[in-house]
């Protein structure tokens, strides 16, 4: 086997032409228009951006083969090799199965191929997340050594850095981990403790402090951290920026305490890591002294759209069919009772709908240029993570008793995916993410109409009124997806019109929001909330819709399939989108933000649960 | 139709005036009820003015014959051999029901009675009260035709009976079902005290958890404890620390706290202890008091620490660092705030304060106590050591200091913590002056 996964990796890595590579380099070349705005921010104004949608992403027959090539093999591997109820047991991957990581190359998929990485597109990456999702601990540790770990030299590094370090971690040969959070700083970078102090000879930084929850922080042996450092600022005052460092565990000094007990992921290795007069030289600067802000941001935001592939190859394989079809009760199988056809229903959607945006996140990343999708690839974790917690759930009740107990694996995925919504910013974070990062887009068009508005300009006054009145009495919106031409296949005409009408009410209730609270939107954090969750709504509504209509064209098997699952997100996201938007009106009696707020004030200000018992009596 | 409806209003009148003006009123909430639709036509034996009349006559009436035993005082002498407690008061009930079978001068009993309830302890009972009204002859009293309804059926008894249940009222005890029965039984369902009971039923569940910071019926005797329960009360925020700065020395055989170590109890909440840290040592800090706080019938007083409200042009303003946040924008770059048509708020005119920094309530109110105070406060906050701190202690704890003795209970054996607190303003202003 190992010899043969090693084949694979020498025959992937000495792939004859880099076809896809040279034709978006021949396409940068020949696009001479500025890059086009991003989907999901044109959403914010209304608007659908059919171009970056539509068709949905593809790849060439020469990359899908190669893949192809590799995937099987790894899938072999995963199935019949790594035993994740013994890792789950032991908190720790074997050796001999990291060692086999190693040797199929997964510890450098993103890494260019200079660097003895896999080079693989987003795409690919994708692809390969969905086999090595089926284990959640080789997962995350394999996320936290390339996703975040290594990623700072990738995106930040010079080419002695990279040359320095990155073919050692694309061999797997060191391992990286990523030192970012602290006792008092989660995404807080402002209380970030961890010093770094120049030397006298200005040749070394002396790292001061300590990380926690550092996943891999005990089998690493290179750091991207960050920390506090004096910079002198333009106009001559000095200001305390984070930098980002690379630290190697021979500089000495490094130390860390003994793996996290954790609910899931019991497989990786999660602990805290100290440094102690640690001297890093200044070439290990990543990006610019002061700079971390800018680089830790851009990791993060870089590494979420891998989460959708990751969470939709775990299901797949979840799919408890095969105990529906065959546990009897009442003389009939537990698939012929509605309530359990029901929950299979769910699973597959959620399933289609996560591995469509996942899909169609990673094309548009793999776009020539350098797109930025980090609302995509949050909206994508934010809703694969949830539909991972909620179809592991309801594949668990499927089992009923048995899915309680250890036997099966459902426990432990129940358990493992529960740290997805957590990790990697929070859902509620990203959510508010998502929704200011939209609305600061939005904001910065809509201002000057707005402004007119606010000074009773006459004109924009009356034609926003009369849009109003336009808006109240026709509903039909057409934003030219269907139609004779439209970019969506008919069987899902219906859909589109539901899509299209949402985006153009959203974009409505956007302007209204952005009238309403001007930049103190920043506060209403229930608002924003809702805000991110008719995005993430179109947005999957857009991607099942691109999907199927390609599928539909090309002729894919089971593509009717496809039209149902489809239709039926949509119509479901559309009746949630309607709710949300009249949530969003400031008089409608769905909107019970006051009542929320009174309700959580009393509660908080006594910490306690302060109704009376309902035993009580007052005689 | 229209003269029905004239009746019926006139008669929900009669009857819900007196419960209207309970509602407004709320210095005498019921016992106005029955004044108003009886006085024109009938007036009760006892004389008496409007403010006492369901009032049990005072045993000492200013102006009389020289004091007389009341009737049936014997009964309560009787059990005087005993102690004083429910056991005695139950029986002397009892031997009145005994000794008299035809139940003469029961009003004239149960008056007395409910005057001897606070000495037996007995006030706050619900049992003894139920015990007091069986008392009453039963079916008597209760009214057999619509004119005995209109024309106060038995005036005397009902007052008495209202007069029980007033006194309940004001001991906060809520009548149950047997109360309930026992009214039905003696006065039916048409009477003024069957009234008083409805309108009890009805106010005592509303008014009774109306008081957001409820204080506890029996307060703690220890004033360290006291002192605690008074800071806890003031402090809304649940995360504060109450530190014993000092615990009275010693106690001597009075149990009054030895004057030269008087207990220094103080509270202080995390954001309390920050906003000290900022505070610019260049800007002193006051400790002033004392403050009354009255807490059931006892009055407690307390120092703060305080600092003056910072002119506007000191007032950092607070900024939104620029690299704060690593996931989401902290602000987002429009140039206009929140639209006016979207704000409902009141306007209302706040007035500024400067901070409190911590609060304390000590055993003396003199300067070198609260010094220790500060000395205390300066091992959590560092800061202190630092900052100039004024004392600026009133001479006074104000005139409210005369009537701390309960406002309608009995004064309650003298507090020796009184006696000590007159004593330290005593030294307070002779340490001013």
């Amino acid at each position: 086997m190992g010899v043969g996964v090693l084949f694979l990796r020498r025959a992937l890595a000495a792939r004859p032409s880099r076809a896809p590579v040279a034709f978006a380099t021949s396409r940068r070349l020949l696009r001479t228009s500025p890059p086009s705005r991003a989907f999901a921010k044109q959403l914010f104004l209304g608007k659908i951006e059919k171009k970056e949608v539509f068709p949905f992403p593809e790849v060439s027959q020469d990359e899908l083969n190669e893949i192809n090539q590799f995937v099987g093999p790894l899938e072999k591997f995963f199935t019949e090799e790594v035993d994740s109820e013994r890792i789950d047991r032991e908190g720790k991957i074997p050796n001999e199965t990291l060692e086999k990581l190693k040797n199929l190359g997964l510890f450098g998929m993103q890494v260019p191929e200079e660097y003895g990485g896999l080079g693989l597109s987003n795409t690919m990456y994708a692809r390969l997340g969905e086999i090595i999702g089926l284990d959640g601990s080789i997962a995350v540790t394999l996320a936290a050594h390339q996703a975040i770990g290594l990623k700072g030299i990738i995106l930040a590094g010079n080419k002695e850095q990279k040359a320095k370090y990155l073919p050692r971690l694309a061999s797997g040969e060191h391992i990286a981990a990523f030192c970012l959070t602290e006792p008092t700083s989660g995404s807080d970078a402002a209380s970030i403790k961890t010093r770094a102090t120049l030397s006298e000879d200005k040749k070394h930084y002396i790292l001061n402090g300590s990380k926690i929850w550092i996943t891999n922080g005990g089998i690493a042996n290179v750091f991207t951290v960050f920390a506090k450092t004096q910079v002198v600022d333009s106009d001559g005052s000095v200001k305390d920026k984070i930098t980002a460092l690379i630290v190697e565990r021979d500089f000495g000094g490094v130390t860390n305490g003994k793996p996290e007990d954790k609910l899931g992921i019991r497989g990786s290795n999660t602990c805290e890591v100290h440094f102690e007069n640690t001297k890093v030289p200044i070439e290990n600067v990543l990006g610019e002294v002061g700079g971390g802000f800018k680089v830790a941001m851009n990791i993060l935001n870089s590494g979420r759209f891998s989460m959708g592939s990751l969470v939709a190859g775990m299901l797949k394989k979840l799919m408890t069919a095969a105990y529906a079809c065959t546990r009897k009760q009442f003389n009939k199988n537990l698939s012929e009772f509605g309530l359990i056809q029901e929950k299979f229903a769910l699973m597959a959607q959620k399933t289609y709908v996560m591995e469509s945006m996942a899909y169609l996140t990673a094309g548009m990343l793999d776009q020539p240029g350098f797109p930025d999708c980090s609302i995509e690839a949050a909206m994508v974790k934010v809703f694969s993570s949830e539909g991972a917690w909620q179809c592991v759930s309801e594949a668990l009740q499927v089992l009923g008793g048995s899915g309680y107990m250890r036997d099966y694996p459902y426990e432990r995925l129940l358990r493992d995916s529960r740290i997805l919504l957590i990790f990697e910013g929070t859902n509620e974070i990203l959510r508010m993410y998502i929704a200011l990062t939209g609305l600061q887009h939005a904001g910065r068009i809509l201002t000057t109409r707005i402004n007119e508005l606010k000074r009773g300009n006459v004109t924009t006054v009356i034609e926003t009124v009369s849009q109003r009145l336009r808006d109240s009495l026709s509903r039909t919106v057409d934003l030219g997806l269907t139609g004779k031409l439209g970019a969506v296949h008919p069987s899902v005409a219906d859909s589109a019109n539901k899509l299209e009408e949402n985006v153009y009410y959203f974009g409505r209730t956007v302007e209204t929001l952005l009238l309403r609270f001007g930049k103190t939107i920043v506060e209403e954090q229930m608002v924003l909330k809702r805000v991110a969750n008719i995005l993430i709504n179109l947005y999957g509504m857009t991607a099942v819709l691109s999907r199927a209509s390609r599928s539909i064209r090309v002729g894919l098997r089971n593509h009717d399939h496809e039209v149902l699952l489809a239709n039926i997100f949509c119509a479901e996201a559309y009746y949630q989108n309607l709710f949300t938007l009249s949530q969003l009106d400031k008089y409608s009696p769905e909107n019970l933000d006051e009542q929320i707020k009174k309700v959580s004030q009393q509660v908080l200000e006594k910490q306690a649960y302060i109704c009376a018992h309902p035993l009580d009596r007052t005689s | 139709m229209s003269w029905a409806q004239a009746i019926l209003l006139a008669r929900g009148l009669s009857w819900g005036w007196g419960g209207i003006c309970g509602a407004a009123l709320t210095g005498a909430p019921f016992s106005q009820a029955p004044l108003w639709a009886p006085r024109g036509l009938h007036r009760s034996a006892i004389a008496c003015n409007s403010d006492s009349w369901l009032v049990p006559p005072s045993p000492e009436p200013p102006k009389g014959p020289p004091k007389a035993l009341a009737p049936h005082e014997e009964l309560f002498t009787q059990a005087l051999g005993g102690t004083r407690d429910k056991a005695n008061f139950v029986r002397a009930v009892q031997n009145f029901g005994q000794h008299n079978v035809y139940k003469r001068g029961h009003v004239d009993f149960i008056y007395l009675a409910l005057r001897k309830m606070r000495e037996y302890g007995v006030e706050r009972d619900l049992a003894v009260y139920n015990l007091l009204l069986d008392v009453f002859p039963k079916e008597v009293f209760r009214p057999r035709s619509i004119f005995q309804t209109m024309f106060i059926h038995y005036p005397r008894q009902q007052e008495c009976g209202i007069a029980v249940l007033e006194q309940m009222e004001s001991h906060g005890v809520m009548p149950n079902k047997e109360t309930e029965f026992l009214l039905l039984q003696i006065f039916g369902r048409k009477s003024y005290p069957m009234l008083k009971f409805i309108r009890m039923k009805l106010w005592f569940s509303r008014f009774k958890n109306i008081n957001p910071f409820p204080v506890p019926r029996d307060l703690p005797q220890d004033p360290v404890d006291l002192a605690k329960l008074g800071l806890r009360h003031m402090e809304p925020n649940l995360n504060a620390t109450v530190t014993i700065y000092q615990m009275p020395s010693s106690k001597d055989s009075t149990g009054a706290a030895d004057p030269t170590e008087p207990h220094i109890v103080g509270i202080q909440t995390p954001d309390q202890q920050a906003a000290l840290a900022h505070h610019n040592p260049a800007r002193p800090i006051f400790v002033e008091g004392p403050f009354s706080l009255w807490l059931r019938d006892k009055c407690v007083y307390y120092h703060i620490l305080r600092a003056d409200l910072l002119p506007p042009e000191e007032r950092e303003v607070e900024e939104i660092p620029e690299e704060w946040n690593l996931y989401y924008p902290m602000q987002l770059d429009l140039d206009y705030g929140r639209s006016g048509w979207d704000d409902y708020e009141f306007d209302i005119h706040e007035v500024e304060e400067g901070p409190v920094f911590a609060i304390c309530m000590a055993g003396a109110h003199d300067q070198a106590t609260l010094a220790k105070w500060i000395q205390g406060l300066q091992e959590t906050n560092p800061a202190l050591a630092q900052i100039p701190v004024v004392f600026r202690l009133a001479g006074s704890t104000g005139e409210l200091l005369g009537s701390s003795s309960g406002l309608e209970d009995p004064p309650p054996p003298p507090p020796e913590g009184q006696e000590e607190e007159e004593d330290n303003q005593q030294r307070q202003q002779q340490g001013q002056s």
